[in-house]
């Protein structure tokens, strides 16, 4: 072939020398594959070919000039040969080579016509070559690395190359949801999405398709019709020449959440009934108050005698009992109420919409329901229980003051006996309240020793020299004004404050004793006489008191402990025992309120004590003549070698009688009222000038 | 060009067929869709994102509005819920995109241009093609694409030739006895010729491959679309005598595979078609651009 350039170089022309490098090039090349093809006659035939065509073909140039083009392309049938040899437009064909030795070879060719619409050069890339052979490799390779990976992973995955349409799934969720492959490929998986939960899913899909990593929560509903819940998580993907897809895994969280729902059960519920416990049920009812509206109501109930059961049956009769109770409680009250275990035997109902009225009349129907008879251990019983009710009103500001409102009426229904329904009226529930207040009052004021002590002198009928001084605590409420022991003291005893209380009566005694000895000279104040309540007698009084004498540096005979005689004779045994370790200890012993408290008098034979206090009732009786006990109590101490103190001599007359029936000491307000420990001083001092 | 007709065939009727004009008359439809030639071009490209996609494709209110309904399908799964045309283009592909604007850059929509009952048949052959797809280790997408886009050379060949190519389609109601009548008349079958069109676009050859090879039924490469082509026969065509699908699929599906996928491709050939149709712009409320977000 010959390439004559005649035309004189312009600015739109490639200058010929550029022509003939890049065509000298092209020539001697043998990584290009170039073949010129032209029409001759009705047919194409091949006239030219590169050092690459050569080498590709494998024929000579001189065999290559006399073939057909058509031989070239075995597959173009027909007349599609014109369908590579355009003559206006480059055409390009993926289609198999036919070489020398009669193999094909997969070739892109491209063909260009030249001018004149009669030569075209063809260039023919072989797509077996090295090249494109790795890249594809690489590309299958990558391919089933992610197949193997997520095909035998056990996590499901769904894969989208394009929108919602899935172009992969792994066994991993077709196990899940129980269908196969083909059944999910394409919208199918959408399906498996539970109606309530699709449109949060197809949301999150938009969002992955535009770009973001998202998860959602959703239900997946299995072939069978069960229900999975789960965790999808969907990344974007992106293909190039394709278009955005997403990648989803599924976590199935089913299992873990009924664990944790199962946890939270425990958590919230009484194991032996099954019912919500008292944390469930602050929380339902903290969630239904509302203050200031109404209809919501509690029902306190507290088996009666369950004691009895648990004592005498067994602790599993008295399961089996709680459980019954459980279980009518449940078939009583009505649909929606909520029956809690608020601990031990207490339960507590809780019923929204309901009126006083129709709160009573469910309570009664609750112990109708209790109190039918049941077998239990071979024994019939008939569990009665004592029912508080109350009902939300404008007073109740929190939630929980619903619950202790009707517990306080369930202690009224118990006070007022067993098996009875009470609803709390405001009277008694403003006295719980304030009685409530005053407990919290107490501690501060035990606390900060606001609990002042008064004395009251003990004068011996031998002399009539003051001997002692009784202790009496006195509380001055700041708001209230003076408050009774009588009040005070029970409250104590009531709210576990008595301990404290009895600690700080023992010690500033002591130390009122210790600055009147300092004060007066020692002894001038020979003792000090301090009450004990009953629940101070246990193994840690005679301790207290021994380090309450130490802290102060005196001796033990200086304080003497009055103990009533209802408190001893509680539980006689164990109170004998805390007097004699009183006694080993040095320190005296009085019988407070001696002759009130039935005492066994064979009993009181065997008791360490070396007093007894005749009670101020049978001291009054003597202005009416009456001195019989008064003097019973005297003689019969004088038979036992103790002495004896008289309490509450009012007149003269009576301080005479008693000293004439044979008292060894007398206490009252016609002798010396109470004084605060400063007055106390100085009443001792004028006395003991007075007296030479 | 003159194509001599098929030894045998009626020589009177023969008409004068030029192979390359016909295929020189497809870049005369482009010059006059331009946005879908654009977008035929851009699709292909590595580095167009959905956004630029979108952007070219909002100055074809028509073919957008095709995009959209598409997206909207039930095919794609997203219920309604694609509002935006960017959006659109990321639900359906580019791929998808691609294949629409060819078949507006084509003629393809216009109904009154082409073979009896040509959409049903095409609607047929790609959901046949998508639903199949995995059973052949095939992408179902591409797959859909390949089913809309198959019969483009007999829509060709027919408006190139209209009479004779009714003449063809009546004598030959099987796709591959017509095919064959095509290769007569022609020179060229109007898969092949789909698969020049396909090629000379720049379409990959794993989309042209099949288009070749359909008729070899030892290739798997054309397994698939024979298949998708027994679905169309089965559906569209009156007194259609089954072939075993075992034996043009190589082994590769059996006659229960075939039973839901003739119940699905029935229940959806009908939106498929008027999404790739679309209505009038007009007449379609979604179809006004200002309200895509592009």
């Amino acid at each position: 072939m010959s390439v004559s350039i005649s035309t004189p170089p312009d600015d739109d022309m490639v200058p010929p020398e550029i022509v003939a490098t890049v065509f000298y090039s092209a020539t001697v090349s043998d990584s290009l594959a170039i073949l010129v093809a032209e029409t001759v006659g009705s047919s194409q035939r091949l006239t030219w070919g590169n050092q690459g065509a050569m080498q590709l073909l494998g024929y000579g140039l001189e065999d290559l000039r006399t073939l057909p083009a058509a031989h070239l392309f075995p597959t173009l049938g027909g007349g599609e040969l014109k369908l590579l040899l355009r003559r206006e437009r480059t055409a390009r064909m993926t289609l198999p080579i036919r070489t020398a030795s009669g193999a094909t070879v997969d070739a892109v060719v491209i063909t260009t016509p030249a001018p004149g619409g009669r030569t075209w050069t063809m260039r023919i890339l072989d797509t077996a070559n090295e090249q494109e052979r790795a890249l594809r490799a690489t590309a299958d390779a990558h391919e089933r690395r992610f197949s193997a990976l997520t095909e035998r992973s056990p996590i499901p995955t769904l894969l989208s190359e394009q929108g919602m349409r899935l172009a992969h799934v792994n066994d991993a969720f077709c196990t899940l949801v129980g269908l196969r492959a083909e059944q999910l490929l394409g919208t199918g998986w959408i399906d498996t999405v539970h109606e309530d939960d699709l449109d949060g899913v197809i949301e999150q899909v938009a969002a992955a398709l535009d770009g973001a990593e998202v998860e959602i929560q959703a239900r997946l509903v299995r072939a069978d019709g069960s229900v999975r819940t789960t965790v999808i998580r969907f990344a974007h993907l992106f293909t190039p020449g394709m278009g955005a897809g997403f990648v989803g895994t599924i976590e199935d969280i089913t299992d873990r959440l009924a664990f944790e729902a199962k946890l939270a059960h425990q958590a919230n519920h009484d194991p032996l009934t099954g019912l919500p416990n008292r944390t469930l049920l602050a929380q339902y009812v903290a969630d239904r108050f509302q203050a200031g509206t109404s209809g919501l109501a509690c029902l306190f109930l507290d088996l009666d005698n369950f004691k009895v059961v648990n004592d005498s049956l067994g602790h599993t009769a008295g399961d089996e009992l709680l459980v019954e109770v459980a279980n009518r409680l449940g078939a009583t009250v009505r649909p929606g109420d909520l029956v809690a275990r608020f601990g031990g035997d207490e339960f507590v109902v809780v019923c929204e919409n309901v009126d006083e009225e129709a709160a009573v009349a469910l309570a009664g129907r609750v112990s109708d329901a209790l109190a039918r008879p049941m077998r239990l251990g071979g024994v019939d019983i008939r569990p009665y229980a004592s029912v508080g009710v109350t009902v939300q009103t404008a007073e109740h500001v929190a939630a929980e003051e619903l619950i202790r409102d009707c517990d306080i009426a369930m202690y009224q229904a118990k006070a007022s006996g067993k098996g009875r329904v009470t609803v709390l009226d405001q009277e008694a529930r403003a006295q719980a309240r304030d009685k409530l207040r005053l407990v919290a009052e107490l501690r501060d004021a035990i606390e900060r020793r606001e609990i002042t002590m008064y004395y009251q002198p003990i004068f011996s009928t031998r002399d009539g020299q003051p001997v002692a001084v009784e202790s009496l605590a006195r509380w001055n409420h700041p708001e209230r004004g003076p408050i009774s022991p009588t009040v005070f003291v029970p409250l104590a005893e009531e709210s576990g404050l008595i301990t404290a209380l009895g600690r700080l009566v023992l010690d500033e005694t002591c130390r009122q004793l210790a600055e009147w000895d300092h004060l007066l000279g020692t002894g001038v104040v020979g003792r000090g006489n301090v009450n004990v309540s009953a629940l101070q007698l246990d193994d840690n009084l005679a301790a207290q008191v021994a380090a309450a004498l130490d802290r102060h540096s005196l001796a033990p005979p200086r304080i003497q402990i009055e103990i009533t005689e209802s408190a001893l004779m509680k539980d006689p045994t164990s109170a004998r025992e805390v007097l004699e370790q009183l006694r080993d200890l040095g320190v005296e012993l009085a019988i407070d309120d001696f002759g009130t408290g039935y005492s066994s008098l064979a009993y009181l034979r065997h008791l360490p004590v070396d007093c007894l206090k005749v009670d101020r009732s049978f001291v009054a009786e003597l202005a009416d003549g009456h001195s019989e006990i008064a003097s019973a109590v005297i003689a019969m101490a004088r038979n036992l070698n103790l002495c004896t103190v008289a309490e509450g001599v009012e007149t003269v007359e009576q301080a005479e009688e008693l000293t004439r029936l044979g008292a060894t000491y007398l206490q009252g307000f016609s002798l010396a009222e109470p004084m605060s420990g400063g007055h106390t001083a100085a009443w001792f001092a004028a006395h003991s000038e007075e007296t030479p | 060009m003159t194509v001599t007709p098929f030894p045998g065939a009626d020589v009177a009727s023969a008409p004068v067929f030029d192979i390359e004009k016909v295929l020189a008359g497809i870049d005369q439809m482009a010059a006059q869709r331009p946005v879908a030639a654009q977008i035929v071009s851009v699709a292909n490209s590595d580095d167009t994102d959905a956004k630029a996609l979108a952007r070219i494709l909002a100055s074809d209110v028509a073919l957008a509005s095709r995009v959209m309904k598409l997206a909207n399908s039930a095919y794609f799964g997203m219920r309604g819920r694609v509002t935006s045309l960017q959006f659109a283009v990321t639900v359906v592909g580019f791929t998808t995109v691609r294949t629409m604007a060819t078949v507006a850059l084509t003629d393809l929509d216009d109904e009154s241009r082409l073979p009896e009952n040509f959409w049903g048949v095409t609607t047929s052959l790609a959901l046949g093609a998508s639903i199949l797809a995995p059973k052949f280790g095939e992408r179902p997408q591409d797959s859909l694409c390949l089913g809309l886009l198959a019969q483009m050379g007999a829509a060709l060949l027919h408006h190139n030739d209209p009479d004779g190519y009714t003449e063809i389609i009546t004598a030959h109601p099987t796709y591959p006895g017509r095919r064959s009548a095509e290769t007569r008349r022609y020179g060229i079958n109007s898969l092949r010729l789909t698969s020049v069109a396909l090629e000379q676009w720049g379409f990959p050859v794993a989309m042209t491959t099949p288009l070749k090879e359909v008729d070899d039924h030892q290739s798997m490469d054309g397994a698939l679309l024979r298949a998708a082509f027994e679905v169309a026969s089965r559906l569209t065509l009156e007194d259609y005598e089954d072939i075993p699908i075992t034996r043009i699929t190589c082994g590769r599906l059996r006659e229960d595979d075939l039973v839901p996928v003739l119940d699905q491709v029935r229940s959806d050939a009908a939106e498929l078609r008027r999404a790739m149709l679309g209505d009038s712009a007009a007449d379609d409320p979604d179809a006004n651009p200002d309200e895509w977000v592009v």
